[in-house]
């Protein structure tokens, strides 16, 4: 009953529009004002006890260091070095934006700042080049969502936090499938590419191509950084995160010198305010968690499904369908904050890898990213190529069907996930 | 009222770059503290950081409760539009100003809750005793493992904070209702994109097609935006 009074509570307050926060914490609020005999106090306290760990510190880092290198000038460095290793192939600029989205996701860790920086670029391309712009759409948006799954992800972090999972366990175990979802988009690319039969790129002489690398690697460092550190035990996560901050300030200000010591103070403001937003949804889904648990409902919805005889491959099948269905309303933070602490404990109870089960979730707030009506890839690559956003929906259907395939593999071969971290030793 | 934009903004650019600094100072510290130089590592070592992950966590919860209040003036708390969106202009108007205002009630009760908490966990004991009044029978609240703060003083980032968010709630409110407009954050903004290639000034939510949330919210110079502003039905002409 109680669960019942939260969820109706919840979804009218969330429909009518306020932030996901305020909802989150109004609905939690009423409750407790009028169901229970919880002293308020101890809601105010939560507010600030909620955010006190330092792990969940990682996520201001990453965001700073994501940002330090969100910029067109890191975007044209991973273009140059895409094209020259893939762009002599069938459909070329096609697979150099798959390449440079994937690279350029993992370093900046923004799908949207993804799409538009390098669909900036290199749609304008591929539209001299004889592409249809309807591919190129397709490609970028889809491609530019990669950075969820690549390490280091803010979205993994979101979920390793409300579920007490290994970040690093969690890091590692994107790296196997985000490049294998890399591979299954260029296998689609070159597909559309090979039947539309488009256009190749002068291929590039070696010297060239050592060239690009040489001035890529700076931002690719990053993710070496980060899982180096992380793995060998230097540093933990959220130090990890800090470090690859100031590395990415490091580069961006005085080895790329696309950023003056006078930005800098600009690049922290938009970084805090970012950060604060998530925090502040951290906090509120926190407080929603504690009811949630206070009430005991994610343990009364596991009984339910166990009794009923769910197996693991339908609650599988049921959560990505949720998890489809809310990622085409909701931003990803958001929905792993308030999900997780419901669908985790079921998923325990089934006997689900909780880091397997953590990368399918990130799995599914990926494709919500290119899903009408709130895809946010959509809406940026809609702005970028001045095309409707019904016809950016239509042009990324090819990939999105690509990607329920890889869902489809993510869900039910969890050696995919979890073969890389088992054989590091990390879980 | 420029004076407090200015001092909100610097003060939480001036913690996420501090607390940054910190983080990477106290993993240098550790690791040249093994390092073996004569004489620099002895003064390595007797030096002790330990506060530093104490202090971090107290500089990111300030930042992010300053930093929502920012938000809030930014626009970038965002939320499900869909469905308001799809109505029209005049009840969209009102389910916006209900989100806004829900907003200044749910800042305002936490930081009320939030102010009587520190209240009574030390800032009351710490006024009195600084005033010279008798504070026989108060609690003086406890202190924070590491650094040993007082932890009223910690936690007055709730009060403070979420008041501020309340005020900038209640200020969006005004000025939408006045002119229509809503901060609108973009999300995706990226530096040094060169002019001409394609312009990423073009604002989606202004896109004319069915799919598409026709958005109040975010649309700066949509026809839309004057019915709210006590419009009348003319202006619905002018809709798309």
């Amino acid at each position: 009953m109680s669960a019942l009074i939260i969820f109706v509570l919840l979804t009218f307050l969330m429909l009518s529009g306020m932030p996901v926060s305020i909802s989150l914490g109004l609905t939690v609020l009423t409750f407790l004002f009028a169901f229970t005999n919880t002293p308020l106090e101890a809601v105010a306290l939560k507010l600030f006890t909620g955010i006190e760990k330092f792990e969940i510190m990682a996520i201001p880092f990453f965001i700073l260091a994501g940002n330090f290198l969100t910029h067109g000038g890191v975007a044209k460095r991973m273009i140059y070095f895409a094209t020259s290793m893939v762009g002599h192939l069938r459909g070329g600029l096609g697979l150099s934006s798959v390449f440079a989205c994937a690279l350029f996701a993992a370093v900046s860790g923004s799908s949207p700042a993804t799409v538009v920086a390098i669909g900036s670029i290199l749609l304008p391309a591929m539209v001299r080049a004889g592409y249809p712009k309807k591919f190129g759409v397709g490609v970028i948006a889809s491609s530019g969502g990669l950075g969820i799954l690549i390490p280091p992800s803010i979205v993994m972090v979101m979920y390793a936090v409300s579920t007490n999972s290994s970040i690093g366990a969690l890091f590692m175990a994107g790296v196997v499938p985000g490049l294998l979802l890399a591979l299954f988009l260029g296998f689609t690319t070159w597909y559309v590419a090979k039947k539309g039969n488009y256009p190749r790129e002068q291929p590039r002489s070696w010297s060239e191509r050592w060239d690009s690398f040489r001035k890529a690697i700076w931002g690719l460092l990053l993710i070496v950084v980060v899982m180096g550190g992380i793995y060998s035990g230097l540093f933990t996560p959220t130090e990890a995160a800090a470090m690859s901050a100031v590395y990415a300030f490091f580069i961006a200000v005085f080895v790329y010198k696309d950023l003056g010591m006078k930005d800098v103070p600009r690049v922290l403001l938009n970084s805090a305010n970012m950060s604060a937003m998530l925090l502040y949804i951290i906090t509120n889904a926190v407080l929603f968690s504690f009811i949630l648990t206070n009430e005991q409902i994610p343990q009364g919805i596991a009984d339910w499904l166990t009794n009923s005889g769910v197996g693991v491959i339908g609650f599988l099948i049921a959560v990505n369908i949720l998890l489809l269905v809310m990622g085409s309303f909701m931003e990803p933070s958001s929905i792993i904050l308030i999900t997780a602490p419901i669908l985790f404990p079921i998923a325990m109870k089934l006997g689900i890898d909780p880091i397997h089960f953590g990368v399918m979730i990130t799995v599914n707030m990926e494709i919500g990213m290119i899903t009408p009506p709130v895809g946010l890839n959509l809406y940026v690559a809609s702005g970028v190529a001045k095309m409707g956003l019904t016809d950016c929906s239509k042009a990324v259907w090819p990939w999105l069907v690509t990607m329920l395939v890889f869902l489809m593999v993510i869900t039910y071969v969890p050696a995919v996930s979890t073969w890389l971290p088992k054989t590091l030793g990390m879980m | 009222m420029k004076y407090l934009d200015h001092l909100e903004e610097w003060i939480i650019t001036f913690l996420i770059g501090a607390a940054t600094l910190i983080i990477f100072v106290s993993v240098m510290h550790r690791y040249a503290a093994g390092v073996s130089i004569p004489g620099v590592q002895d003064w390595l070592i007797s030096l002790n950081l330990s506060w530093a992950q104490e202090l971090c966590i107290i500089m990111f919860v300030w930042m992010a409760k300053f930093g929502a209040a920012y938000g809030v003036r930014t626009g970038i708390h965002v939320g499900v539009d869909v469905l308001i969106n799809s109505l029209s202009g005049r009840i969209r108007a009102k389910f916006i100003v209900f989100g806004l205002l829900a907003g200044a009630l749910f800042t305002g009760i936490i930081g009320t809750l939030g102010a009587h908490f520190v209240w009574e966990n030390g800032a009351h004991y710490a006024f009195f005793s600084t005033l010279g009044i008798a504070v026989k029978d108060m609690y003086p609240g406890p202190t924070t493992p590491d650094l040993e703060w007082p932890t009223w003083i910690v936690y007055s980032a709730i009060p403070l904070g979420s008041y501020l968010m309340c005020f900038r709630f209640l200020q969006v409110t005004r000025s939408f209702i006045r002119t229509g407009e809503l901060p609108h954050h973009d999300h995706g903004h990226v530096d040094g994109i060169e002019e001409g290639a394609v312009s990423v000034e073009v604002n989606p939510y202004q896109m004319d097609d069915d799919l598409h949330p026709r958005d109040l919210k975010y649309g700066k110079r949509h026809p839309e935006s004057k019915v709210s502003a006590g419009g009348t039905a003319a202006d619905k002409g002018e809709q798309k």
